[in-house]
């Protein structure tokens, strides 16, 4: 493989990893403030796509499904809070796992029935339909597009984790929620606001994704394992974690399909499984 | 009644259902390839809640193991003319040495990690199984493996009378071990480990050991099932190491409760007879699984054996007092 | 065979399948074998409902009335064989139907081991190759067809692209397309340039089309199927390769494909495909005017593939007069039938259907004359490996 690809294929899979990065910020919030796994968390992603192929049926463009999608997404994740989830704070670890885990099979299978199993298209915007070209190779300017909400998302969480009151709480209650609540927060409400938020941000991440792959029931399950496998790699609750390990794994899918495209699936759960176990906080989580 | 939680005695009384219920099955049922069925997944969902109600490990990766017995039972007999029994033993063998190796992996995380460490296992199974396609068959299968004789000498599996007969002494032989090791000192230090570690750990025991005897164990009888279902339909489709494969499993152990081997069963029984009979009814079923699951977790936390036993446990004690 | 008696004998109709009435010489109960959840629900349905139209349509074979009634595997090879059984042991002889190809070929066995008919759209090149056997029929032409119709005619058409990559899915089914694609190159003195092989379930091909892109090709093909075909030709035809790369994808399924792709893609791309509704062929006006009548639109492949095994039952036993598997089998071999895609013969040493495999070029949207309009026929071949090629050894 010449220099010149190897480069290339970084640069693509940086383009890739925002993408992930976009995907599994929210599983990492969630899974750090609340210490549980969301596994519905492809759902949240899959609704957001059929969000962005309803809005492109309506309204001839997908751009819509950048607000359509979210919202969806959140609500969603407000009515799984509420109703099923709310119940088992209380309870091990693995009901929540179950629980959400039931959540998606639910959505999944009204995905199909309300619309048909068949993958469906999502058009990309006019505007941004056509190539970029940088040095010798060529990238979609639509994916560019995608890299560049994806960075501007990324900036603006930063802000609010950083500069904003919530996003001090936010980052306070994955140190200690026990710390919070006696601070007199109401951290149930915490909670609420960091799972619409996370499932807001897997919905924009599903949105901005349907053009790329196409629409089709079981895509949540895809976008779940490398959710899983960005989260655990960057860090569990932490945001610097989540680009960190998005990008890592888009540019080992991207050099791999040049140097060992078999095996590209296999390293990137081998490499789930070698950070679990050597360091199990990830690259820049706290142990 | 939640043997896997409280100990028990063994032989009890459940023993004893388990055996009427495994000799009636092919009688009560329409045919006895549904039992035969049954059967098999009652023993994979029994490796599944033995982790999860005795050990408190949540396990994703049970279907690796169900997939290497089932392709490795598969490999021998169709490509190697092994005969049954020792394709079964080499096939159990093999799971049980593969979670052994990956548990002393696996082991050294707790809790959500656990899981995850075993989603990922279960992930690259899968996509090694498709790696060796000159042995698995890829994304076919193997088809075409043959009733070999129980021992070499001996006439062949007649029909699937003999097969659910060879499944049924398996299932049972498969309960009463988990039932014996529930109820043994073993039993219990994984039961103590389950409900505190760290006071395991002060009083001596070799946690991280114990979890990976046990991990071991859960392997060797999910193989044990993944063997049983090759013999039974006679060939090894792909889904039997897919991700789905352990969520089903995961999902029976669960409806049927993680407090006894004898909820594994209840539960393999009542979504394999819920799946071939709702999905005649509607293609959508999963979705009331999923309801179900959620439900179960949310109400009755033992499943449906648990329920099962608050009833009778409620109406004993409403005879008693109006005695 | 005599019904097994159970205590719930009555209930037992309710836990089994829909009632499968015993062939008493008044119907011929045939059973269908397709999938309606799990993950290729999509395609099971489709298929299902051309196989019902189709016996429908015929109404009745050799004098008896067919009735019809559908097996739900789940996308589950293990459920589907046991329905099968099920199904074989209340009398059922005929089935036709699958969803996958590690379906069919496990219920090819089955219904062999038991004496009945099969015929099905599996796509593996082993169903009548190295597991072929005397019970089973295979409609679609498989990878060695879908190569050789699609570009063998296609290097006549384009000459100077001699030089092609290939983007491969790493499973059993494109690595014979690969194959297959290897030796049509290498004796039509064509280079290959490269290979990127990719996973089953994989989504994001970014990676392997920057490789493509670097090795500078003439033309691109694809070899893989179902929603990984989809994906692979929009993510290519993003990083715009169509500029100057001709592509080429030899196992498509056509119509449902190309609303998934809509025209901008599928403009300029050749596609191979074992059927098209714009084939003028009495078989396919027949099935046409039903689809149409139910539906209201052209007909897709799926439906196309449900109608034609329904259809090779019901010649073979016409055919035979009779509804006895023994000459049912003897009357599809060698058997011409109008079917989908005109003339086809089903092939006695295989049990290999012989029929036309398209390539078609798509077109530009402003020249689709309606809105199914996709692509044109630029070549009609019907291409087949040599009987003793195959591997077939028929039992």
């Amino acid at each position: 493989m010449s220099g010149q690809l190897l480069v290339f294929q970084v640069l693509n899979g940086i383009g890739i990893g925002m993408i992930y990065f976009l995907l599994s910020v929210g599983l990492t919030m969630i899974f750090g403030l609340m210490r549980f796994v969301n596994f519905a968390h492809g759902a949240l992603y899959l609704v957001a796509a059929y969000a962005a192929y309803v809005v492109s049926q309506l309204t001839g463009t997908m751009l819509w499904a950048l607000i359509a999608g979210p919202l969806v997404a959140a609500a969603l994740a407000v009515v799984a809070e509420r109703l099923l989830l709310r119940h088992t704070y209380a309870m091990p670890h693995e009901a929540q796992i179950l629980i959400t885990f039931a959540v998606a099979l639910i959505v999944q299978e009204s995905v199909i029935l309300i619309f048909d199993p068949l993958a469906k298209n999502v058009p990309v915007p006019a505007f941004l339909s056509g190539i970029v070209f940088i040095g010798p190779f060529v990238y979609p300017a639509y994916r560019l597009a995608v890299v560049a909400v994806a960075a501007a998302v990324a900036l603006l969480l930063w802000l609010v984790l950083e500069r904003t009151r919530f996003g001090a709480i936010l980052r306070a209650g994955s140190e200690s929620s026990e710390m919070v609540s006696l601070l007199g927060i109401d951290v149930h409400r915490v909670f609420l606001a960091a799972f619409a938020l996370g499932g807001a941000l897997a919905g924009l991440a599903g949105a901005l994704a349907a053009p790329l792959r196409g629409v089709e029931p079981f895509m949540g399950l895809e976008a779940l394992g490398i959710a899983f496998v960005v989260v655990v790699v960057g860090g569990i609750g932490s945001f610097s974690g989540a680009l960190l390990g998005g990008l890592l794994i888009g540019v080992v899918q991207s050099v791999m399909s040049s140097l060992w495209p078999e095996g590209a699936r296999l390293m990137i759960y081998g490499a789930m499984a070698l950070v679990l176990l050597t360091r199990p906080a990830g690259l820049m989580g706290r142990a | 009644m939640s043997a896997f939680r409280e100990g028990g005695r063994f032989p009890d009384w459940s023993s004893a259902g388990v055996a009427v219920a495994l000799l009636t099955l092919p009688f009560v049922l329409p045919t006895v390839t549904l039992a035969s069925e049954l059967v098999v997944f009652a023993i994979a969902a029994l490796s599944c809640a033995f982790l999860l109600g005795m050990v408190g490990l949540l396990s994703f990766g049970q279907g690796l193991f169900f997939g290497i017995g089932a392709y490795v039972a598969g490999i021998l007999l169709e490509q190697h003319h092994w005969a049954t029994l020792p394709a079964v033993l080499l096939a159990a063998v093999a799971a049980c040495l593969t979670a052994g190796l990956l548990g002393l992996l696996a082991v050294r995380q707790r809790g959500v990690y656990f899981v995850m460490l075993t989603l990922a296992f279960a992930q690259m199974g899968y996509f090694a199984m498709l790696a060796l396609k000159q042995h698995t068959g890829g994304e076919n299968g193997i088809t075409g493996v043959p009733r070999a004789p129980l021992l070499s000498g001996l006439g062949p599996l007649a029909g699937p009378e003999a097969v659910y007969g060879l499944l049924a002494v398996v299932a049972f032989l498969a309960f009463l071990l988990v039932q014996r090791i529930s109820a043994s000192p073993f039993g219990s230090v994984l039961r103590s480990i389950r409900e505190n570690e760290g006071r395991a750990e002060a009083l001596g025991y070799d946690v991280r050991a114990y979890k990976v005897a046990a991990f071991a164990l859960a392997g060797l009888v999910a193989g044990l099932a993944g063997a049983m279902h090759t013999i039974f339909l006679g060939f090894v489709p792909p889904n039997v190491i897919e991700l789905e494969m352990s969520e089903r499993l995961i999902i029976m152990s669960i409806i049927g409760g993680a407090g006894a081997p004898a909820a594994a069963f209840l539960g393999a029984g009542f979504y394999v007879l819920m799946a071939d009979w709702l999905s005649t009814l509607w293609p959508r079923w999963l979705m009331l699984i999923g309801f179900m699951l959620a439900g179960i977790v949310l109400l009755m936390r033992d499943g449906l054996w648990g329920g099962a036993a608050a009833l009778s446990r409620r109406l004993r004690m409403g005879r008693q007092t109006r005695g | 065979m005599m019904r097994r008696r159970t205590l719930f004998a009555a209930g037992a109709g309710l836990l089994a399948a829909p009632s499968l009435v015993r062939a008493q010489g008044a119907a011929l109960p045939v059973a269908g074998v397709y999938s309606l959840s799990g993950t290729f629900a999509n395609v099971g349905d489709l298929l299902n409902k051309g196989t019902q139209w189709a016996f429908e349509h015929y109404g009745s074979a050799a004098g008896q009335r067919i009735n019809y009634t559908l097996l739900d595997d789940q996308g589950d090879p293990g459920r589907a064989v046991r329905r099968v059984q099920e199904a074989m042991g209340q009398g059922v002889k005929h089935i036709v139907g699958c969803t996958l190809s590690s379906i069919a070929l496990p219920v090819a066995k089955e219904v062999h081991a038991r004496g009945g008919v099969y015929i099905h759209m599996a796509g593996a090149d082993e169903a009548t190759g190295s597991e072929c056997n005397r019970s089973s029929f295979r409609w679609p032409g498989a990878s060695y067809t879908a190569i050789n119709a699609t570009a063998r005619p296609f290097i006549q058409r384009n000459p100077n692209a001699k030089r092609w990559y290939t983007i491969t899915g790493q499973y059993v089914f494109g690595d014979s397309l690969l194959t297959n694609l290897k030796a049509v190159l290498q004796e039509a003195g064509q280079q290959h340039l490269g290979n990127s092989y990719h996973s089953l379930s994989e989504r994001e091909y970014s990676g392997y089309i920057t490789a493509a892109i670097a090795a500078q090709p003439d033309v691109l093909a694809i070899c893989n199927f179902g929603n990984q075909t989809l994906d692979v030709l929009r993510q290519a035809v993003s990083f715009g390769m169509k500029r100057n790369v001709k592509i080429v994808v030899p196992w498509s399924t056509g119509l449902d494909q190309f609303q998934a792709w809509g025209p901008d893609i599928c403009e300029g791309v050749y596609f191979g495909v074992n059927y098209w509704h714009g084939v003028e062929a009495p078989g396919n006006s027949v099935l046409q005017q039903v689809v149409r009548a139910k539906t209201n639109a052209p007909t897709n492949y799926l439906q196309a593939c449900g109608w034609a095994v329904a259809q090779m039952l019901v010649e073979g036993v016409n055919k035979a007069g009779n509804s006895e598997v023994p000459a049912v089998i003897r009357g599809l071999e060698g058997l011409a039938y109008e079917g989908p895609t005109g003339t086809e013969t089903i092939r006695a040493a295989d049990h290999q259907v012989l029929k036309d495999y398209y390539l078609m070029l798509g077109k530009a949207r402003s020249a689709m004359r309606d809105p199914a309009d996709f692509a044109e026929v630029v070549a009609a071949t019907k291409a087949f490996q040599p009987p003793e090629q195959t591997g077939c050894r028929m039992s």
